[in-house]
């Protein structure tokens, strides 16, 4: 191939449109317009670089674009050749940042096996069987904060406190932290957002996310040393890597990691999901007939048409070939799940909601690789233990008008959306 | 049947315990443990989708 050859300076970039504000400021079937047209026609395709007017790196000279679902898996099945130590977003983020913000998703094996097997018992399909009593007794209680009101911002109500709670819950963070964690979790994307700005310079507020953040970190460690509890942050403070602790600032972006990873993420599978209920009302009667039976295969399909996390990056570990395409050392490639998810190779009208999809081989927890998302069980038991309270209690609850949606690159963000229902006792 | 871990590659990521919970279990220590000395016949697709998406390829099946 002629490209071969082509240095990352010398290779043009493919017409179509990744990179702008105004891609990601749009909805996802208009990115799903373009992206069929690269699944089509040019599936790994070369792309300038993302333009946010920060973290403009003069070296960075774009970034391979993966949009089918057969190379995203290949591409995190193959960590020794595509690396997540560079960062796993697009931009060029400072190591400094990378280091106090990503935790072990921005790790590479040995040290990335090491960690994460700290926290693997904690997330295990039988251990969240344990406390799904108690992800359960979450969503009861925040639907009982809602269920007389009749109409609420369905965001900030319901969809942003089922995962705060139960992670907060899992952490070990206390009443009085679990606002300000949820609430500043949302910089990690939303950093170019200037409706969460408010006039803020994006760096110096990013910066002080991650001194609130990692302030309340120190404080819980210190506490967890001198009285140890049931939580995971217990189970960082004991643990012991080759023989020894983790550092406090190494806690602390495992902290952080924790909580964006476990916020940010099912809040926008919740709020997808409650829109999905109220386009798609054939759907929704169909999931009624048999709610306890039909809600964890319709979980699945709700998590595909959310996919909460929208592009992860690595980066060539060294020269190497994928779909064809020659990849050079160095060179940034970004995995588009949410054009895996819409690819017709795998889905059946990918464009249409099927709550009864099976096999549903969505990619939204990843491609089954060593960075496969440790929380998917959680999430699953959320989403489910959320649904089925809301439409056992309020059975018309309904969203109202169009979702105000975030304009990131990673997450698949809802920022508010109004919901009706008829209260509670009223029927 | 008998599936046999290898040690040097399994980092715990719990496919294999997600796709058959009575027979894989990550401990409390983080290390895969394998429920069943022998595993019946009739596993057999499981234990094949457990191998095929083992994302370090750890594991394997002994006739």
């Amino acid at each position: 191939m002629t490209t071969a050859a082509l240095t990352r300076a010398e290779r043009p970039y493919d017409p179509a449109d990744l990179s702008s504000v105004e891609f990601w400021s749009g909805t996802a079937q208009d990115r799903e317009k373009v992206f069929a047209e690269l699944r089509a026609h040019r599936p790994i395709s070369w792309h300038e670089p993302v333009k946010n007017g920060m973290f403009e790196d003069p070296n960075d000279q774009g970034f391979w674009a993966v949009v089918r679902h057969a190379d995203l898996v290949e591409v995190t099945r193959r960590p020794g050749d595509f690396l997540s130590g560079e960062g796993i977003a697009f931009e060029s983020i400072p190591r400094e940042l990378l280091d106090a913000a990503q935790g072990f998703i921005a790790m590479d094996p040995p040290r990335h096996t090491k960690i994460r097997r700290l926290m693997a018992a904690a997330f295990t399909p039988k251990q969240l069987a344990r406390i799904d009593d108690h992800i359960v007794a979450n969503s009861r209680r925040i639907v009982d904060d809602i269920a007389g009101k009749g109409r609420i911002d369905f965001v900030t109500e319901v969809a942003s406190l089922v995962p705060m709670n139960n992670i907060c819950d899992m952490i070990g963070i206390p009443e009085q932290h679990r606002r300000t964690v949820a609430y500043e979790s949302q910089f990690a994307d939303g950093w170019r957002d200037p409706r969460l700005l408010q006039g803020a310079d994006p760096l110096a507020r990013l910066t002080q996310t991650i001194v609130t953040v990692h302030g309340i970190a120190h404080e819980l460690i210190a506490a967890r040393r001198s009285r140890p509890e049931n939580d995971l942050m217990t189970a960082l403070v004991q643990a012991e890597v080759d023989g020894e602790r983790l550092t406090d600032d190494e806690i602390s972006s495992i902290f952080v990691l924790l909580i964006i990873a476990g916020n940010d993420t099912t809040r926008q599978s919740i709020s997808h999901g409650m829109k999905a209920l109220t386009d798609f009302p054939e759907q929704r009667a169909w999931l009624m007939e048999d709610l306890d039976g039909r809600l964890p295969m319709a979980v699945e399909e709700i998590i595909r048409w959310a996919t909460p996390i929208m592009t992860f990056r690595r980066t060539a570990a060294h020269d190497t070939e994928l779909g064809g395409q020659h990849i050079t050392q160095g060179d940034k490639v970004i995995m588009f799940y949410s054009s895996a998810n819409m690819d017709t190779e795998v889905f059946d009208h990918p464009e249409q909601l099927n709550l009864s999809r099976s096999p549903n081989k969505h990619v939204a927890f990843g491609g089954g690789g060593i960075h496969h998302c440790l929380g998917a069980q959680l999430a699953r038991r959320q989403i489910t233990a959320t649904f089925r309270e809301l439409l056992t209690r309020l059975p018309d609850i309904h969203t109202v008008g169009e979702p105000e949606l975030g304009n990131g690159n990673f997450f698949h963000t809802v920022m508010s959306m109004q919901a009706e229902f008829t209260p509670e006792g009223k029927r | 049947m008998k599936i046999v871990v290898d040690r040097t590659k399994c980092s715990s990521i719990g496919l294999c315990e997600a796709t058959a919970p009575d027979i894989f279990e990550i401990g409390a220590d983080g290390a895969l443990t394998i429920l069943m000395d022998e595993v019946p016949a009739d596993r057999r697709a499981d234990l094949e989708s457990a191998c095929e998406n083992c994302p370090t390829q750890a594991l394997s099946i002994e006739e």
